[in-house]
Protein backbone atom coordinates (compact mmCIF):
# COMPACT_ATOMS: atom_id res chain seq x y z
CA UNK A 1 0.00 0.00 0.00
CA UNK A 2 1.87 3.44 -1.44
CA UNK A 3 1.00 6.61 -1.68
CA UNK A 4 3.13 7.74 -4.68
CA UNK A 5 1.72 11.68 -4.74
CA UNK A 6 0.16 14.09 -3.43
CA UNK A 7 -0.69 17.59 -5.30
CA UNK A 8 -2.91 20.18 -4.87
CA UNK A 9 -4.50 22.27 -7.64
CA UNK A 10 -6.84 25.30 -8.69
CA UNK A 11 -9.62 24.30 -10.66
CA UNK A 12 -10.80 27.19 -12.87
CA UNK A 13 -13.83 26.84 -15.83
CA UNK A 14 -12.09 23.61 -16.48
CA UNK A 15 -7.98 24.48 -16.58
CA UNK A 16 -6.21 23.20 -13.43
CA UNK A 17 -3.01 24.92 -12.24
CA UNK A 18 -0.82 22.81 -9.96
CA UNK A 19 -0.23 24.76 -6.62
CA UNK A 20 1.89 22.15 -4.74
CA UNK A 21 3.08 19.07 -4.91
CA UNK A 22 4.71 15.96 -3.05
CA UNK A 23 5.83 12.81 -4.48
CA UNK A 24 7.94 9.76 -2.88
CA UNK A 25 9.26 7.84 -6.26
CA UNK A 26 11.27 6.01 -4.06
CA UNK A 27 9.95 2.68 -5.33
CA UNK A 28 10.36 3.07 -9.06
CA UNK A 29 14.21 2.94 -10.38
CA UNK A 30 15.70 5.78 -10.96
CA UNK A 31 15.88 6.59 -14.87
CA UNK A 32 12.15 5.70 -14.74
CA UNK A 33 11.33 8.56 -11.98
CA UNK A 34 11.52 11.70 -14.38
CA UNK A 35 8.92 10.03 -16.76
CA UNK A 36 6.60 8.55 -14.14
CA UNK A 37 6.61 11.76 -12.13
CA UNK A 38 5.31 13.81 -14.69
CA UNK A 39 2.91 11.16 -15.80
CA UNK A 40 1.59 11.66 -12.29
CA UNK A 41 1.28 15.33 -12.74
CA UNK A 42 -0.49 15.22 -16.02
CA UNK A 43 -2.59 12.43 -14.71
CA UNK A 44 -3.69 14.84 -11.91
CA UNK A 45 -4.27 17.72 -13.97
CA UNK A 46 -6.52 16.07 -16.32
CA UNK A 47 -8.42 13.89 -13.44
CA UNK A 48 -9.05 17.56 -11.44
CA UNK A 49 -9.95 19.04 -14.48
CA UNK A 50 -12.69 16.68 -15.28
CA UNK A 51 -14.23 16.38 -11.12
CA UNK A 52 -17.34 18.70 -10.57
CA UNK A 53 -17.55 20.66 -7.74
CA UNK A 54 -17.86 18.89 -4.01
CA UNK A 55 -17.66 15.36 -6.02
CA UNK A 56 -15.20 12.76 -5.34
CA UNK A 57 -13.93 10.40 -7.78
CA UNK A 58 -11.46 7.47 -7.96
CA UNK A 59 -10.05 6.81 -11.26
CA UNK A 60 -8.11 3.61 -12.10
CA UNK A 61 -5.13 3.24 -14.84
CA UNK A 62 -2.74 0.02 -14.80
CA UNK A 63 -1.66 -0.03 -11.42
CA UNK A 64 -2.70 3.09 -10.56
CA UNK A 65 -5.09 4.77 -8.78
CA UNK A 66 -6.10 8.79 -8.37
CA UNK A 67 -8.38 10.11 -5.64
CA UNK A 68 -9.72 12.89 -6.62
CA UNK A 69 -11.59 15.45 -4.48
CA UNK A 70 -12.79 18.47 -5.57
CA UNK A 71 -13.51 20.80 -2.64
CA UNK A 72 -15.08 23.89 -3.80
CA UNK A 73 -13.74 26.11 -1.83
CA UNK A 74 -11.53 28.41 -3.57
CA UNK A 75 -12.05 26.40 -6.64
CA UNK A 76 -9.11 24.14 -4.72
CA UNK A 77 -9.14 20.41 -5.48
CA UNK A 78 -6.68 17.92 -3.95
CA UNK A 79 -5.28 14.40 -6.06
CA UNK A 80 -3.25 11.47 -4.49
CA UNK A 81 -2.27 9.14 -6.91
CA UNK A 82 -1.57 5.40 -4.56
CA UNK A 83 -1.21 2.12 -5.62
CA UNK A 84 -4.30 -0.32 -6.12
CA UNK A 85 -4.35 -1.66 -2.60
CA UNK A 86 -4.52 1.61 -0.83
CA UNK A 87 -7.75 1.70 1.20
CA UNK A 88 -10.35 4.52 -0.48
CA UNK A 89 -12.03 6.36 2.51
CA UNK A 90 -8.96 7.22 4.42
CA UNK A 91 -7.47 8.12 0.85
CA UNK A 92 -10.67 10.85 0.80
CA UNK A 93 -10.34 11.87 4.36
CA UNK A 94 -6.57 12.46 3.85
CA UNK A 95 -7.34 15.01 0.75
CA UNK A 96 -9.85 16.36 2.58
CA UNK A 97 -7.53 17.13 5.84
CA UNK A 98 -5.01 18.60 3.25
CA UNK A 99 -7.14 21.31 1.28
CA UNK A 100 -7.90 22.42 5.09
CA UNK A 101 -4.59 22.49 5.79
CA UNK A 102 -3.77 24.36 2.60
CA UNK A 103 -6.75 26.75 2.99
CA UNK A 104 -5.57 27.64 6.44
CA UNK A 105 -1.92 27.77 5.99
CA UNK A 106 -0.81 29.64 2.49
CA UNK A 107 -2.23 32.64 1.63
CA UNK A 108 -4.23 33.55 -1.06
CA UNK A 109 -2.25 36.06 -2.71
CA UNK A 110 0.75 33.03 -3.66
CA UNK A 111 -1.62 31.00 -5.96
CA UNK A 112 -0.95 33.17 -8.53
CA UNK A 113 2.77 32.08 -8.68
CA UNK A 114 2.82 28.06 -8.11
CA UNK A 115 6.58 28.40 -7.98
CA UNK A 116 6.50 30.49 -4.59
CA UNK A 117 4.14 28.50 -2.56
CA UNK A 118 6.19 26.83 -0.01
CA UNK A 119 3.72 24.06 1.65
CA UNK A 120 5.90 21.30 3.59
CA UNK A 121 2.76 20.38 5.25
CA UNK A 122 2.42 18.20 1.99
CA UNK A 123 5.38 15.69 2.25
CA UNK A 124 4.45 15.21 5.86
CA UNK A 125 1.17 14.16 4.91
CA UNK A 126 2.44 11.91 2.42
CA UNK A 127 4.91 10.42 4.60
CA UNK A 128 2.69 9.75 6.97
CA UNK A 129 -0.38 8.16 4.97
CA UNK A 130 1.70 6.03 3.46
CA UNK A 131 0.78 3.44 6.56
CA UNK A 132 -2.82 4.25 6.54
CA UNK A 133 -3.91 2.00 9.26
CA UNK A 134 -2.12 4.19 11.50
CA UNK A 135 -2.75 8.06 10.43
CA UNK A 136 -6.13 7.75 10.14
CA UNK A 137 -8.12 7.84 13.05
CA UNK A 138 -11.02 5.26 12.21
CA UNK A 139 -8.50 2.63 11.57
CA UNK A 140 -6.65 3.21 14.40
CA UNK A 141 -9.40 3.42 16.94
CA UNK A 142 -10.55 0.03 15.27
CA UNK A 143 -7.37 -1.97 15.15
CA UNK A 144 -6.87 -0.57 19.08
CA UNK A 145 -10.24 -1.47 19.67
CA UNK A 146 -9.64 -5.01 18.19
CA UNK A 147 -6.60 -5.85 20.22
CA UNK A 148 -8.29 -4.70 23.58
CA UNK A 149 -10.54 -7.41 22.49
CA UNK A 150 -8.16 -10.01 22.09
CA UNK A 151 -6.58 -9.19 25.47
CA UNK A 152 -10.11 -9.44 27.13
CA UNK A 153 -10.96 -12.48 26.03
CA UNK A 154 -7.25 -13.88 27.56
CA UNK A 155 -8.09 -12.21 30.40
CA UNK A 156 -11.73 -14.14 30.87
CA UNK A 157 -9.82 -17.12 30.08
CA UNK A 158 -7.88 -16.11 32.68
CA UNK A 159 -10.64 -15.47 35.32
CA UNK A 160 -12.06 -18.96 34.26
CA UNK A 161 -9.11 -20.72 35.36
CA UNK A 162 -8.66 -18.31 38.73
CA UNK A 163 -12.65 -19.74 39.22
CA UNK A 164 -11.34 -23.19 38.59
CA UNK A 165 -8.81 -23.04 41.20
CA UNK A 166 -11.12 -21.63 43.68
CA UNK A 167 -13.25 -24.85 43.46
CA UNK A 168 -10.40 -26.79 43.83
CA UNK A 169 -9.29 -24.57 47.05
CA UNK A 170 -13.04 -24.49 49.01
CA UNK A 171 -13.15 -28.14 48.34
CA UNK A 172 -9.66 -28.82 49.67
CA UNK A 173 -10.18 -26.38 52.83
CA UNK A 174 -13.69 -27.86 53.38
CA UNK A 175 -11.73 -31.21 53.83
CA UNK A 176 -9.06 -29.95 55.80
CA UNK A 177 -11.95 -28.11 58.05
CA UNK A 178 -13.36 -31.28 58.55
CA UNK A 179 -10.15 -32.99 59.57
CA UNK A 180 -9.08 -30.62 61.85
CA UNK A 181 -12.47 -30.83 63.90
CA UNK A 182 -12.01 -34.50 64.34
CA UNK A 183 -8.83 -34.13 65.33
CA UNK A 184 -9.87 -31.59 67.97
CA UNK A 185 -12.82 -34.09 68.70
CA UNK A 186 -10.17 -36.52 69.02
CA UNK A 187 -8.31 -34.38 71.23
CA UNK A 188 -11.23 -33.57 73.62
CA UNK A 189 -12.28 -37.32 74.44
CA UNK A 190 -9.02 -37.96 75.22
CA UNK A 191 -9.05 -35.53 77.83
CA UNK A 192 -12.58 -36.38 79.23
CA UNK A 193 -12.13 -40.06 79.78
CA UNK A 194 -10.10 -40.04 82.40
CA UNK A 195 -9.31 -43.52 83.05
CA UNK A 196 -7.09 -44.41 80.07
CA UNK A 197 -6.80 -47.79 80.82
CA UNK B 1 -45.04 -23.69 49.20
CA UNK B 2 -46.79 -22.69 51.93
CA UNK B 3 -45.64 -19.18 53.24
CA UNK B 4 -43.48 -20.24 57.24
CA UNK B 5 -42.59 -17.57 59.71
CA UNK B 6 -39.51 -18.26 60.74
CA UNK B 7 -39.00 -15.23 62.26
CA UNK B 8 -38.21 -16.74 65.72
CA UNK B 9 -36.31 -18.91 64.19
CA UNK B 10 -34.12 -15.72 62.21
CA UNK B 11 -33.96 -13.56 66.28
CA UNK B 12 -32.57 -17.16 68.05
CA UNK B 13 -29.89 -16.73 65.23
CA UNK B 14 -29.17 -13.20 65.26
CA UNK B 15 -28.87 -13.98 69.47
CA UNK B 16 -26.42 -17.21 68.99
CA UNK B 17 -24.45 -14.96 66.90
CA UNK B 18 -24.17 -11.92 68.73
CA UNK B 19 -23.62 -13.91 72.44
CA UNK B 20 -20.71 -16.35 69.90
CA UNK B 21 -18.97 -13.54 68.50
CA UNK B 22 -16.24 -12.42 71.12
CA UNK B 23 -15.70 -8.43 68.98
CA UNK B 24 -16.10 -6.11 71.31
CA UNK B 25 -15.67 -2.99 69.25
CA UNK B 26 -18.04 -4.18 66.76
CA UNK B 27 -20.27 -4.24 69.58
CA UNK B 28 -19.97 -0.97 70.11
CA UNK B 29 -20.03 -0.46 66.65
CA UNK B 30 -23.59 -1.63 66.69
CA UNK B 31 -24.78 0.75 69.47
CA UNK B 32 -23.07 3.83 68.13
CA UNK B 33 -25.28 2.70 65.17
CA UNK B 34 -28.32 2.42 66.83
CA UNK B 35 -28.29 5.61 69.13
CA UNK B 36 -27.65 8.40 66.39
CA UNK B 37 -27.83 10.73 69.66
CA UNK B 38 -23.92 10.54 70.38
CA UNK B 39 -22.31 13.35 68.79
CA UNK B 40 -19.36 11.23 67.68
CA UNK B 41 -21.54 9.04 65.94
CA UNK B 42 -23.91 11.94 64.47
CA UNK B 43 -21.80 12.07 61.31
CA UNK B 44 -21.96 8.26 61.10
CA UNK B 45 -25.29 7.57 61.24
CA UNK B 46 -26.04 10.28 59.27
CA UNK B 47 -23.83 8.87 56.58
CA UNK B 48 -25.40 5.37 56.88
CA UNK B 49 -29.03 6.81 56.54
CA UNK B 50 -27.51 8.96 53.66
CA UNK B 51 -25.94 5.56 52.31
CA UNK B 52 -29.05 3.99 52.52
CA UNK B 53 -31.30 7.12 51.17
CA UNK B 54 -28.64 7.16 47.93
CA UNK B 55 -29.40 3.39 47.44
CA UNK B 56 -32.68 3.39 47.85
CA UNK B 57 -33.44 6.39 45.21
CA UNK B 58 -31.22 4.62 42.39
CA UNK B 59 -33.27 1.23 43.51
CA UNK B 60 -36.39 3.54 42.48
CA UNK B 61 -35.27 5.19 39.61
CA UNK B 62 -34.52 1.25 38.45
CA UNK B 63 -37.62 0.18 39.34
CA UNK B 64 -39.23 2.85 37.23
CA UNK B 65 -36.85 2.82 33.99
CA UNK B 66 -37.93 -0.96 33.78
CA UNK B 67 -41.35 -0.08 33.82
CA UNK B 68 -40.54 2.44 30.66
CA UNK B 69 -38.51 -0.50 29.12
CA UNK B 70 -41.74 -3.28 29.27
CA UNK B 71 -43.78 -0.10 27.50
CA UNK B 72 -41.55 0.67 25.37
CA UNK B 73 -40.87 -3.29 24.99
CA UNK B 74 -44.50 -3.56 24.22
CA UNK B 75 -44.56 -0.54 21.29
CA UNK B 76 -41.59 -1.70 19.56
CA UNK B 77 -43.41 -5.44 19.10
CA UNK B 78 -45.78 -4.26 16.99
CA UNK B 79 -45.79 -5.15 13.87
CA UNK B 80 -48.93 -2.83 12.09
CA UNK B 81 -47.47 -1.50 9.24
CA UNK B 82 -49.76 2.23 9.29
CA UNK B 83 -50.21 2.43 12.89
CA UNK B 84 -46.52 2.56 14.24
CA UNK B 85 -45.40 6.08 16.24
CA UNK B 86 -42.42 6.84 15.40
CA UNK B 87 -42.37 10.18 17.90
CA UNK B 88 -43.47 7.95 20.66
CA UNK B 89 -40.94 5.48 20.62
CA UNK B 90 -38.13 7.86 20.40
CA UNK B 91 -39.42 9.73 22.91
CA UNK B 92 -39.29 6.81 25.10
CA UNK B 93 -36.27 5.67 23.55
CA UNK B 94 -34.39 8.89 24.50
CA UNK B 95 -36.04 9.03 28.17
CA UNK B 96 -34.94 5.81 28.87
CA UNK B 97 -31.67 6.37 27.87
CA UNK B 98 -31.27 9.68 30.25
CA UNK B 99 -32.72 7.42 33.15
CA UNK B 100 -30.05 4.58 32.74
CA UNK B 101 -27.25 7.56 32.00
CA UNK B 102 -28.64 9.45 35.12
CA UNK B 103 -28.44 6.32 37.45
CA UNK B 104 -25.65 5.13 36.48
CA UNK B 105 -23.78 8.56 37.75
CA UNK B 106 -25.48 7.91 41.08
CA UNK B 107 -24.34 4.42 41.24
CA UNK B 108 -20.48 5.83 40.57
CA UNK B 109 -21.33 8.66 43.01
CA UNK B 110 -22.19 5.67 45.70
CA UNK B 111 -19.65 3.52 44.96
CA UNK B 112 -17.11 6.77 45.99
CA UNK B 113 -19.02 7.49 48.52
CA UNK B 114 -18.78 4.63 49.84
CA UNK B 115 -15.23 4.40 49.00
CA UNK B 116 -14.46 7.32 51.10
CA UNK B 117 -16.59 5.65 54.10
CA UNK B 118 -14.27 2.58 54.20
CA UNK B 119 -11.18 4.42 53.49
CA UNK B 120 -12.41 6.96 56.60
CA UNK B 121 -13.47 3.98 58.80
CA UNK B 122 -10.29 2.22 60.81
CA UNK B 123 -11.83 -0.93 61.96
CA UNK B 124 -14.96 -0.74 63.18
CA UNK B 125 -18.61 -1.47 61.43
CA UNK B 126 -16.84 -4.61 59.01
CA UNK B 127 -20.19 -5.73 58.54
CA UNK B 128 -21.49 -2.17 57.34
CA UNK B 129 -18.69 -1.98 55.06
CA UNK B 130 -19.78 -5.80 53.22
CA UNK B 131 -23.08 -4.72 53.75
CA UNK B 132 -22.59 -1.37 51.48
CA UNK B 133 -20.48 -3.09 49.15
CA UNK B 134 -23.35 -6.10 48.48
CA UNK B 135 -25.81 -3.32 48.27
CA UNK B 136 -23.86 -1.63 45.64
CA UNK B 137 -22.90 -4.61 43.48
CA UNK B 138 -27.26 -5.61 43.68
CA UNK B 139 -27.44 -2.49 42.31
CA UNK B 140 -24.65 -2.60 40.02
CA UNK B 141 -26.22 -5.86 38.67
CA UNK B 142 -29.66 -4.78 37.99
CA UNK B 143 -28.53 -1.53 36.42
CA UNK B 144 -26.70 -4.19 33.77
CA UNK B 145 -29.76 -6.69 33.27
CA UNK B 146 -32.03 -3.49 32.39
CA UNK B 147 -29.45 -2.07 29.77
CA UNK B 148 -29.20 -5.69 28.03
CA UNK B 149 -33.09 -5.33 28.03
CA UNK B 150 -32.97 -1.94 26.98
CA UNK B 151 -30.31 -3.33 23.77
CA UNK B 152 -32.19 -6.47 23.19
CA UNK B 153 -35.72 -3.93 22.53
CA UNK B 154 -33.68 -1.52 20.33
CA UNK B 155 -32.51 -4.67 18.18
CA UNK B 156 -35.98 -5.70 18.13
CA UNK B 157 -37.35 -2.54 17.13
CA UNK B 158 -34.62 -1.92 14.63
CA UNK B 159 -35.59 -5.47 12.80
CA UNK B 160 -39.15 -4.69 12.69
CA UNK B 161 -38.40 -1.04 11.43
CA UNK B 162 -36.63 -2.66 8.33
CA UNK B 163 -39.67 -5.56 8.03
CA UNK B 164 -42.06 -2.70 7.80
CA UNK B 165 -39.85 -0.76 4.98
CA UNK B 166 -39.55 -3.92 3.14
CA UNK B 167 -42.96 -4.36 3.28
CA UNK B 168 -44.23 -0.69 2.22
CA UNK B 169 -41.79 -1.12 -0.87
CA UNK B 170 -43.64 -4.61 -1.74
CA UNK B 171 -46.54 -2.19 -1.90
CA UNK B 172 -45.32 0.79 -3.25
CA UNK B 173 -43.23 1.04 -5.90
CA UNK B 174 -40.33 3.60 -4.86
CA UNK B 175 -38.05 5.91 -7.77
CA UNK B 176 -35.52 4.29 -6.27
CA UNK B 177 -35.77 1.37 -7.59
CA UNK B 178 -35.98 2.88 -11.16
CA UNK B 179 -32.97 5.04 -10.69
CA UNK B 180 -30.64 1.72 -10.09
CA UNK B 181 -31.35 1.36 -13.93
CA UNK B 182 -29.40 3.58 -15.17
CA UNK B 183 -25.97 2.82 -13.84
CA UNK B 184 -25.47 -0.58 -15.55
CA UNK B 185 -26.46 0.96 -18.84
CA UNK B 186 -23.33 3.21 -18.17
CA UNK B 187 -21.41 1.15 -17.88
CA UNK B 188 -22.04 -0.27 -20.93
CA UNK B 189 -21.28 3.10 -23.32
CA UNK B 190 -18.29 3.47 -21.07
CA UNK B 191 -16.98 0.41 -22.60
CA UNK B 192 -18.29 1.30 -26.57
CA UNK B 193 -15.92 4.64 -26.54
CA UNK B 194 -13.06 2.85 -24.72
CA UNK B 195 -13.03 0.87 -28.23
CA UNK B 196 -13.08 4.07 -30.64
CA UNK B 197 -10.66 5.63 -32.31
CA UNK B 198 -8.60 7.59 -29.93
CA UNK B 199 -8.81 10.88 -31.43
CA UNK B 200 -7.41 12.53 -28.47
CA UNK B 201 -3.58 14.27 -28.99
CA UNK B 202 -1.41 14.94 -26.16
CA UNK B 203 1.88 16.09 -26.11
CA UNK B 204 3.28 14.04 -23.58
CA UNK B 205 7.19 12.57 -22.84
CA UNK B 206 6.66 9.51 -21.88
CA UNK B 207 5.18 7.26 -24.80
CA UNK B 208 4.11 4.02 -23.13
CA UNK B 209 2.20 5.30 -20.08
CA UNK B 210 0.68 8.20 -22.65
CA UNK B 211 -1.56 5.15 -24.57
CA UNK B 212 -3.00 4.59 -21.23
CA UNK B 213 -3.72 7.99 -19.97
CA UNK B 214 -5.18 8.42 -23.50
CA UNK B 215 -7.96 6.02 -23.15
CA UNK B 216 -8.19 7.64 -19.62
CA UNK B 217 -8.92 11.31 -20.84
CA UNK B 218 -11.29 9.40 -23.48
CA UNK B 219 -13.71 8.08 -21.13
CA UNK B 220 -14.06 11.18 -19.32
CA UNK B 221 -14.32 12.98 -22.37
CA UNK B 222 -17.20 10.71 -23.78
CA UNK B 223 -18.93 10.27 -20.64
CA UNK B 224 -19.39 13.85 -19.97
CA UNK B 225 -20.21 14.41 -23.88
CA UNK B 226 -22.69 11.42 -23.66
CA UNK B 227 -25.59 11.06 -20.75
CA UNK B 228 -25.46 14.05 -18.63
CA UNK B 229 -28.42 13.45 -16.70
CA UNK B 230 -27.28 10.27 -15.55
CA UNK B 231 -24.14 10.95 -15.02
CA UNK B 232 -24.99 13.09 -12.34
CA UNK B 233 -26.80 10.47 -10.70
CA UNK B 234 -23.28 8.35 -10.69
CA UNK B 235 -21.63 11.69 -9.20
CA UNK B 236 -24.25 11.20 -6.21
CA UNK B 237 -23.10 7.64 -6.02
CA UNK B 238 -19.87 8.44 -5.61
CA UNK B 239 -20.85 10.95 -2.39
CA UNK B 240 -23.31 8.22 -1.37
CA UNK B 241 -20.38 5.49 -1.34
CA UNK B 242 -18.14 7.84 0.73
CA UNK B 243 -20.12 8.59 3.31
CA UNK B 244 -21.39 5.47 3.48
CA UNK B 245 -17.98 3.97 3.58
CA UNK B 246 -17.94 6.38 6.26
CA UNK B 247 -20.88 5.35 8.26
CA UNK B 248 -20.43 1.76 8.02
CA UNK B 249 -16.49 1.89 9.44
CA UNK B 250 -17.80 3.98 12.36
CA UNK B 251 -20.99 1.76 12.70
CA UNK B 252 -18.37 -1.10 12.78
CA UNK B 253 -16.46 0.70 15.55
CA UNK B 254 -19.24 1.35 17.87
CA UNK B 255 -20.80 -2.44 17.62
CA UNK B 256 -16.89 -3.09 18.50
CA UNK B 257 -17.55 -1.33 21.76
CA UNK B 258 -20.89 -2.66 22.23
CA UNK B 259 -19.48 -5.54 22.57
CA UNK B 260 -16.34 -4.87 24.22
CA UNK B 261 -18.61 -3.70 27.03
CA UNK B 262 -20.45 -6.76 27.17
CA UNK B 263 -17.16 -8.31 27.74
CA UNK B 264 -16.76 -6.45 30.59
CA UNK B 265 -19.94 -6.70 31.91
CA UNK B 266 -19.54 -10.35 31.63
CA UNK B 267 -15.53 -10.38 33.42
CA UNK B 268 -17.04 -8.29 36.35
CA UNK B 269 -20.35 -10.97 37.25
CA UNK B 270 -17.66 -13.47 36.72
CA UNK B 271 -15.78 -12.17 39.47
CA UNK B 272 -18.33 -11.55 41.45
CA UNK B 273 -19.50 -14.41 41.53
CA UNK B 274 -16.30 -16.04 42.25
CA UNK B 275 -15.96 -13.43 45.48
CA UNK B 276 -18.42 -15.56 47.35
CA UNK B 277 -16.14 -18.74 46.97
CA UNK B 278 -13.03 -16.89 47.93
CA UNK B 279 -15.42 -15.89 51.14
CA UNK B 280 -16.05 -19.34 51.80
CA UNK B 281 -12.20 -20.33 51.65
CA UNK B 282 -11.65 -17.61 54.17
CA UNK B 283 -14.35 -18.92 56.65
CA UNK B 284 -12.98 -22.31 56.36
CA UNK B 285 -9.69 -21.45 56.77
CA UNK B 286 -10.74 -19.33 60.19
CA UNK B 287 -12.76 -22.62 61.41
CA UNK B 288 -9.25 -24.75 60.68
CA UNK B 289 -7.80 -22.75 62.57
CA UNK B 290 -10.13 -22.36 65.22
CA UNK B 291 -9.90 -26.05 65.40
CA UNK B 292 -6.49 -26.44 65.38
CA UNK B 293 -5.72 -24.27 68.68
CA UNK B 294 -8.70 -25.77 70.27
CA UNK B 295 -7.17 -29.13 69.68
CA UNK B 296 -3.79 -27.59 70.64
CA UNK B 297 -5.48 -26.63 73.98
CA UNK B 298 -6.56 -29.93 74.61
CA UNK B 299 -3.49 -31.91 74.20
CA UNK B 300 -1.61 -29.55 76.52
CA UNK B 301 -4.36 -29.66 78.99
CA UNK B 302 -4.00 -33.67 78.76
CA UNK B 303 -0.42 -33.78 78.48
CA UNK B 304 -0.13 -31.47 82.02
CA UNK B 305 -2.75 -34.27 83.44
CA UNK B 306 -0.53 -37.23 82.30
CA UNK B 307 2.83 -35.37 84.03
CA UNK B 308 0.79 -35.08 86.81
CA UNK B 309 -1.39 -37.76 87.09
CA UNK B 310 0.82 -40.06 87.55
CA UNK B 311 0.27 -40.70 91.29
CA UNK B 312 -3.44 -42.09 90.82
CA UNK B 313 -1.69 -44.21 87.60
CA UNK B 314 0.75 -45.37 90.29
CA UNK B 315 -2.47 -46.06 92.75
CA UNK B 316 -4.29 -47.73 90.19
CA UNK B 317 -1.49 -50.37 89.26
CA UNK B 318 -0.44 -51.00 92.86
CA UNK B 319 -4.37 -51.78 93.18
CA UNK B 320 -3.88 -54.39 90.11
CA UNK B 321 -0.89 -55.74 91.38
CA UNK B 322 -2.41 -56.73 94.86
CA UNK B 323 -5.55 -58.00 93.20
CA UNK B 324 -3.02 -60.55 90.91
CA UNK B 325 -0.57 -61.59 93.82
CA UNK B 326 -4.48 -61.89 96.05
CA UNK B 327 -5.64 -64.51 93.12
CA UNK B 328 -1.94 -66.05 93.00
CA UNK B 329 -1.72 -66.84 96.57
CA UNK B 330 -5.14 -67.77 96.65
CA UNK B 331 -4.15 -70.44 93.54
Amino acid sequence: MKLYQLSILEVTDGSAKLLSSAADLSSFSFYQRGSVGEFMTFMAKTVAERTAVGQRQSVQENSYTAHVYNAGRENLAAVVITDEEYPVRPAFSLLQKLIDDFVTSVPKTTWSNPSSIDFPAAKAYLAKYQDPKQADQIMRVQAELDETKIILHKTIEGVLQRGEHLDSLVERSNALSAQSKMFYKTAKSQNSCCVVM
Amino acid sequence: MPVQDRTNEFKACVESIRNRSSYPARGGAKDRLLQPSNGHAKPKGGSKSEFSRMAMSIGKDISSTTLKLQKLAQLAKRKTLFDDRPVEISELTFIIKQDIANINKQLAGLQAHVKAQQAGKTGGGKQVEEHNANVVTLLQSKLMSTSMTFKDVLEIRTQNMKETKDRTEQFVHSTSSAAIQPPPSNSLLFNKPRNDDPRYNIQNKGKARVQDSDLLALDMVAAEEGQGGLQELQYMDNQQDYIQSRSTAIESIESTIAELGNIFSQLAHMVAEQRETVQRIDADTTDIADNISGAQRELLKYYASISSNRWLMIKVFGAIIVMFLIFVLVN
